[in-house]
């Protein structure tokens, strides 16, 4: 690898669904580090049964952790959700001004001064992960401020701890942090190893492998968006077996 | 001439206090929008009914709604002259009028739901071509500045018959692919998205051709009945004729598609499809716009168009307008509404509402969504803008020809207003 110039590396993230426990860590980690006012929520984590998709069945209930099914044959299983940062992104074909825009590293990023909230992009995503600033942010009195700093990749500010009012915001991978060789935050939070960050055009990266070979699949892959996010799905015990 | 100078002097005192009430009615009601739009220019959007899970709400339905409106008058104006329909060549101007005032009402509707109304021009500067609001935003400009031509065109035409007879036939050739690439282009910023399943349908053009039809029609029918009302002109029996069968066959067809869609969601029970439908079906939480949308908007104003006994009453024409108006709007309210409250992840929390208010939670399952009278003010505001648009554009082209009562009454208007100008 070291031998290829101008090498751009392809971040991808593989979150283990058997290791979520549902805690929230990588969503507060997330709320604190990127300095989210109260009600945002780039990162959440929805209760669900195993390998299920998105949408193949109703809902349990309208609460969180609530198991399907009736004691003792219930199941529970956890998906965390932020933006898939989409290779082929239905947020990116939308935007009438090239305010969204994918990084040849596969990150996708809002230029927060180019933005003019007409929210299309909020109607175009599968996921339902992007967040608008309604109003003027509010925030729980001695907060944690996080990064702190404006981020600009080149010319584009795509991220600002003071929040314009009426532009749109989302998951960013931690791109200040990913641009200088540390991992998103929800990586280093998550306290069981469940997130797994790397590069996709290294062969021995980890995610490589779970990529590759190891079953990772995407979240909605009949509506070939392609995301850069990819899930572990639940490996389930037989009955019988130990 | 001497019934002219008869005629206008008593019209004058006596339409002069009506409409300076309705003036200042409409003015009050601008005043009202500008404030409200103020008031959220201040506050932000959090000023609305919308968040994160319903994030388009009245604007964008009142948009979609308005360009529907501006559909009649053209297709009306150009149909007269591509298909031959003498019977409402009469209605040309008044129908171009509206086609121009819809579509300027619709786009200023979208101003309002920007979050940063000022960096509009961004669209300009960095156009992405691949985003159908970029196409919607070209559309509804040339459709704007073609209204006002054709406008301009069927003046001059109305003075100088035989000179601007032919450029009048252009006009109407461009303008009817002109009016269906407008509501093909509006349709395709739903109709496009993968992302919601009740959007994502290649029925959505034509069903937005056919409402708009629809829709327009019946404005373009009321605002006629209208100047008979308070212009003292009648419409001859044959332009009503015409209208009535624009708007009962393009309801029939309307009702048909919207069925043609709902068979297909509930023969294939695919559950994100289901889910979306079941809330607009009787028995959910919107059915009420299922009722207006085929018994108010539909079954109603079909009885009063097709049936013999019914279509006579004095009021049928301008009560089905009304109602299929009505219906019209609930569709649209169904369509960009249940887009958003039906649930991406059908699994709990549901996705964040992005403001924090301590008594609820910050996420939804199934979204909530109620216009604040903020949206309603400026919509409100928006309307009256368009009214008064109307008026002016009514009074100041003299459309005294407009709707005559027969051959004879045309031929003497015509020569009349001839001879006047």
């Amino acid at each position: 690898m070291a031998a290829k110039n101008n090498y751009v590396p392809h971040h991808v993230m593989v979150v283990d669904t058997n290791r979520c426990i549902g805690c929230w860590s990588c969503a507060f980690a997330c709320k604190q580090i990127n300095n989210e006012p109260l009600g945002y929520w780039w990162n959440r984590i929805l209760t669900t049964a195993p390998n299920q998709s998105t949408t193949a069945k109703a809902p349990a209930s309208d609460n969180l952790d609530v198991p399907w099914g009736t004691y003792p044959d219930c199941e529970l299983a956890y998906l965390p959700v932020a933006c898939q940062h989409c290779n082929d992104a239905p947020c990116v074909k939308v935007c009438p001004v090239q305010a969204t825009f994918r990084r040849d590293d596969g990150t996708v990023l809002i230029d927060f001064n180019r933005c003019i909230g007409c929210r299309y992009c909020m109607a175009a995503c599968p996921y339902g992960v992007r967040i608008f600033n309604w109003g003027d942010a509010q925030y729980a009195p001695g907060g944690v401020v996080g990064y702190g700093k404006e981020y600009w990749t080149g010319d584009r500010l795509v991220f600002t701890p003071e929040r314009p009012k009426g532009v749109v915001e989302k998951c960013t991978f931690c791109v200040e942090r990913i641009d200088v060789g540390e991992e998103p935050y929800c990586v280093v939070a998550c306290p069981m190893g469940a997130r797994i960050f790397g590069d996709l055009n290294d062969p021995e990266s980890q995610v490589s492998e779970f990529v590759n070979s190891g079953g990772a699949e995407q979240l909605h892959p009949e509506l070939g968006t392609n995301p850069n996010v990819y899930y572990l799905p639940v490996a389930r015990r037989v009955p019988g077996e130990s | 001439m001497a019934t002219t100078t008869a005629a206008l002097p008593a019209r004058a005192t006596r339409t002069f206090r009506p409409i300076w009430a309705w003036y200042a009615a409409l003015v009050a009601l601008m005043a009202w929008g500008l404030g409200a739009w103020i008031d959220e220019l201040h506050y932000g959007l959090a000023a609305t009914g919308m968040r994160d899970v319903v994030s388009w709400g009245m604007y964008i339905f009142t948009f979609a709604f308005f360009i529907g409106l501006s559909a009649g008058g053209l297709i009306m104006a150009s149909s007269a002259e591509v298909f031959g329909i003498k019977a409402l060549r009469p209605l040309s101007r008044l129908g171009v009028l509206s086609a121009a005032a819809c579509v300027a009402v619709a786009a200023l509707m979208i101003i309002p739901d920007l979050g940063k109304p000022i960096r509009i021009i961004n669209i300009f500067i960095h156009p992405n071509w691949t985003s159908p609001l970029i196409w919607d935003i070209l559309i509804i400009t040339v459709y704007f500045v073609f209204s006002v031509v054709d406008l301009y065109v069927l003046q001059r035409q109305a003075a100088e018959p035989s000179r601007w007879r032919k450029v009048m036939r252009v006009m109407a050739y461009v303008g009817l692919p002109t009016a269906i690439l407008l509501h093909s282009v509006t349709a395709w910023i739903f109709g496009l998205q993968i992302a919601r399943s009740w959007w994502n349908t290649s029925l959505m053009a034509p069903l937005f051709v056919v409402s708009a039809v629809l829709s327009g029609t019946a404005l373009v029918t009321l605002l006629a009945l209208c100047a008979e009302r308070y212009g003292k002109i009648e419409l001859a029996e044959d332009t009503r004729r015409w209208l009535r069968g624009f708007i009962t066959v393009s309801l029939i067809i309307d009702l048909f598609f919207v069925g043609c869609d709902y068979i297909t969601v509930l023969w294939g029970n695919v559950p994100s499809d289901r889910s979306a439908l079941n809330l607009v079906l009787p028995g959910g939480p919107w059915a009420w716009l299922f009722w207006v949308e085929w018994i108010v908007g539909g079954v109603i104003p079909l009885a009063f168009l097709v049936v013999p006994r019914l279509k006579k009453l004095p009021g049928a024409l301008g009560l089905s307008a009304v109602l299929v108006i009505v219906g019209v709007y609930a569709f649209r309210i169904e369509l960009v509404v249940l887009g958003f409250v039906n649930p991406l992840t059908q699994y709990p929390p549901g996705n964040a509402v992005g403001t924090y208010n301590p008594a609820t939670s910050s996420f939804q399952l199934i979204g909530r969504y109620h216009p604040t009278w903020v949206e309603i003010g400026i919509v409100l505001g928006l309307v009256a803008l368009f009214a008064a648009l109307v008026t002016i554009g009514y009074k100041s082209l003299h459309v005294i020809e407009s709707a005559p009562a027969g051959e004879h009454r045309a031929k003497a208007a015509i020569a009349e207003t001839t001879a006047g100008s």
